[in-house]
């Protein structure tokens, strides 16, 4: 079974992945979406921890850390910053992080990383500006996203049908203009919201 | 005399040091920190990971070559050393002033 979710907050996905457990569903993978396959119901735990790493010798090292602790990693990669955790051992310790500064402090890669993907897109969008394939003065004035010559010279009928004809082509123009601007936003507000999940988590 | 800005090391960081002064890999320092502490200071698995980062960026521990092809194993360093030393005497300097305060009571 397939499903999408997004999440922010660690404890909610948390929650909602150990309830999916309690009825028979296991997370298997997480990539685009979270793949789970039928289990017997159980209670064990799953646990989410944030982290790259530089190398293979680094996440091998952190993945060995993890086993020996009773934790069997279930899903994440080097790169993709969220790592899944199954506990497997019972005797072993219900939680992955044991104060709250280090639980906390996952939001704040989290955070990090989505500001620097926010302003990652600045370069490449100051660069599309300059090289004016994107109409900056466009958005404050939308009779620039119509090429058509001598359009709002026209009148009538002859305006009309030029400017209908043009409509959907001014439309998708501004559109793609606009996808990354809202892209960065909207990784800006990502940013902020683990920032703030950061702070309420370190000082509970 | 300037006191170090690292002091006083917290628990945790105290007893990692206090491991590390045998070369350890991760879970080796988990259960030597636990059973130093009398099994009081129990740290799990991403506490630990961010911990030994964290000292590693101060350089008071570093990693040495190991066999094992997985499991990085770390010891401390000299600095790491110096500031154990300097808290243990700050420790050893408070309880040695409390004793003399509860004396005279």
């Amino acid at each position: 079974m397939k499903k999408f979710r997004f999440y922010i907050d660690f404890e909610k996905e948390e929650k909602w992945l150990n309830q999916m457990l309690i009825q028979g569903w296991e997370l298997c993978k997480k990539s685009y979406g979270y793949k789970f396959y039928k289990i017997a119901p159980n209670n064990t735990i799953i646990k989410i921890d944030y982290r790259t790493f530089k190398n293979n010798r680094d996440f091998e090292d952190y993945l060995a850390l993890f086993r020996d602790s009773g934790w069997e990693h279930i899903s994440g990669s080097k790169y993709s910053g969220t790592q899944y955790f199954k506990r497997v051992n019972e005797n072993g310790d219900t939680d992955i992080f044991s104060d709250t500064p280090s639980k906390a402090a996952r939001y704040k890669r989290l955070s990090n990383m989505w500001l620097t993907t926010a302003i990652s897109y600045f370069p490449i969008f100051i660069a599309l500006i300059l090289t004016k394939a994107i109409n900056i003065t466009a958005f404050l004035n939308p009779r620039e996203l119509y090429y058509t010559p001598g359009l709002w010279e026209r009148t009538g009928v002859y305006f009309w049908k030029a400017f209908l004809f043009e409509t959907p082509f001014a439309v998708m123009r501004g559109g793609v203009w606009l996808f990354l601007p809202v892209l960065m936003v909207l990784y800006l507000a990502f940013a902020i919201k683990a920032e703030k999940h950061y702070r309420k988590t370190n000082v509970e | 005399m300037k006191r170090d800005k690292n002091l006083p090391l917290t628990e945790t960081v105290y007893y990692i040091l206090l491991a590390l002064l045998q070369p350890a890999h991760g879970y080796l320092i988990m259960q030597k920190v636990e059973e130093l502490s009398n099994g009081e200071v129990r740290m799990a698995a991403g506490t630990l990971y961010g911990a030994i980062e964290n000292l590693l960026k101060l350089r008071f521990i570093q990693p040495v070559q190991s066999d094992d092809s997985r499991r990085k194993i770390y010891v401390i360093s000299d600095e790491g050393k110096k500031v154990l030393h300097h808290d243990f005497e700050r420790m050893k300097y408070m309880i040695e002033v409390t004793k003399n305060v509860l004396r005279q009571e």
